[in-house]
């Protein structure tokens, strides 16, 4: 597990504290987004399409610095938009140091390396860089090439500088699991912390809503990318939510555990789903009909959903939440290799993980199923 | 309150190799008929859901060109509401459905032709003709 034990115990605590409090719906993890605007027009995105004087606008720091407060959560995530616009970032960002909150500033890294002058390496600040696989995939991706170069020059600098980075990756109908294995090789090699990873998602507001994974696919995609893993992937994630994925384990979604707030106010009823916005924290969790969330609500908006935004604080719930979950945690952690020869099998034959509809370039760099196969059996 | 979903899901969820996502549905220009609530219900979702601006008509003459980002349903008319931005001015506004004369979708669906496969398509067609850097960009603000 790659994230840092400050940070564990920092959540750890909170947790039961809450716990203890009796507190049942209590947030982990911010997601601020301090503006819409981004430098990229990547199909698909729902969260840059806006007219322009709503991409002009955005939250000011003390907009942010109030939001957290008001929700108390240990850790903040930056998305956009991209933040490196935001002109007060910066001071944003150390206002949430000096709040000792754990930051995870989620870029495309296209001004990354530029503008780290300006930040100061800090446990608390993590830069979370979209990197959606290898070079052609995340170009594609992002509808512009070059793209993967510019990010990865920029994590090279920032690692370089002392800073803690991370790449954070979606995947869609039509991902090979080799190359992305691939990939995870490619991104450990520059020295990052770990990994984050979730399935798309298709949510109403994503213009492109032809190419999400369905949850039986979502799980034998990544029980064939997760499974016999190799010692030196990390992943900054819960490993009980990296299990959810794989097939292991269900969980409920947990839509109040990664509240969002914007220039719209407190989003419901999660990060994803746009259902309306209120003014305060408590308005949302007093507000909001949870119970018509989530797949055991029958939502059809929310039938193919196993985002980490929804399912991620219930995996870290159940890690830190009971003596049970906080051993399965553990077990996770330390026997991480998930040897599976069904998985290697769907490696081999990961043509079935060809896309519904047509629509990814085909890669000629990935390395053959067989030879995978035989990498892992030997290097795992 | 929102508007209610659909509880009941026959299919088993777990099973879904892919899922069909909302069909896509072009509003830009539109102005809907505003004759009875349900008219007026059905008009305010769907410019809820609407990703460009709206030309809103008060009932005492006063027109903004508004992106509505929130909605709030209630008993009556009077009691429902809408929150904005209007084009031109930087603070939030609110309005209750009562007030409301007219709509029209007049502003640009920035979702419009966002598609994955409009993208190919491009990128097929410029790497066809030698092009080399090719990316989307952003739309200028301004």
């Amino acid at each position: 597990m790659a994230v840092p034990i400050s940070q564990m115990w920092t959540v750890a605590s909170y947790i039961l504290k809450k716990r203890i409090s009796g507190q049942k719906k209590y947030p982990l993890v911010l997601m601020l987004e301090p503006l819409f605007r981004c430098n990229l027009a990547c199909a698909g995105c729902g969260k840059v399409q806006y007219p322009p004087h709503i991409l002009k606008k955005q939250l000011s720091p003390e907009e942010c610095f109030k939001a957290v407060e008001e929700c108390g959560v240990p850790m903040v995530s930056l998305p956009g938009g991209e933040p490196l616009l935001h002109p007060q970032i910066v001071d944003i960002v150390n206002g949430l140091i000096e709040r000792k909150k754990y930051i995870y500033l989620c870029t495309n890294a296209l001004e990354l390396k530029k503008r780290l002058h300006e930040f100061t390496p800090s446990k608390y600040l993590t830069f979370s860089v979209h990197l959606d696989g290898q070079r052609e995939h995340h170009d594609m991706s992002i509808c512009r090439e070059g793209g993967y170069d510019i990010a990865v020059e920029g994590i090279k600098e920032a690692v370089k500088r002392g800073f803690r980075v991370t790449t954070n990756a979606t995947f869609f109908d039509g991902t090979d699991p080799n190359s992305v294995r691939s990939f995870f090789d490619e991104v450990m090699s520059m020295g990052v912390e770990g990994i984050v990873l979730s399935p798309g998602y298709s949510y109403e507001k994503a213009p492109d809503q032809q190419h999400f994974l369905g949850r039986a696919k979502t799980r034998r995609l990544f029980r064939a990318i997760l499974s016999n893993r190799k010692k030196s992937w990390k992943f900054n994630m819960s490993p009980l939510f990296l299990e959810f994925l794989m097939g292991k384990r269900n969980y409920e979604c947990t839509a109040w555990g990664s509240p969002a707030y914007n220039i719209f106010g407190w989003q419901k009823p999660c990060y994803l789903l746009q259902d309306g916005y209120t003014e305060t924290f408590q308005e949302l969790l007093d507000t909001t009909n949870w119970d018509e969330y989530g797949t055991a609500s029958g939502n059809p908006k929310c039938a193919n959903c196993m985002v980490s935004c929804g399912y991620e604080p219930t995996a870290v719930n159940a890690g830190f939440g009971s003596l049970s979950g906080f051993f399965a945690m553990a077990k996770a952690a330390i026997f991480s290799s998930y040897k599976d020869k069904g998985a290697l099998d769907l490696l081999n034959n990961h043509s079935t993980f060809a896309a519904q509809h047509d629509h990814f370039v085909k890669i000629d760099s990935i390395a053959p199923a067989s030879s995978v196969g035989q990498l892992e059996e030997t290097r795992a | 309150m929102s508007q209610p979903v659909h509880v009941e899901n026959p299919v088993n969820v777990d099973e879904l190799e892919v899922v069909d996502g909302r069909a896509y549905e072009n509003l830009e220009g539109w102005i809907p008929a505003l004759a009875s609530e349900a008219d007026i219900q059905n008009a305010l979702e769907k410019a809820f859901d609407y990703r460009g601006d709206i030309s809103l008509t008060f009932k005492s003459g006063e027109t903004v060109e508004a992106y509505i980002f929130n909605r709030q349903t209630g008993k009556s008319l009077a009691d429902s509401y809408i929150q904005y931005f209007a084009s031109n001015a930087p603070e939030k506004r609110r309005a209750t459905y009562a007030d409301i004369a007219r709509l029209e979708f007049t502003g640009k669906d920035r979702a419009a032709g966002k598609q994955w496969e409009a993208w190919i398509k491009k990128y097929t067609e410029k790497k066809a003709a030698g092009e080399t850097n090719i990316a989307l960009h952003p739309e200028a603000l301004d």
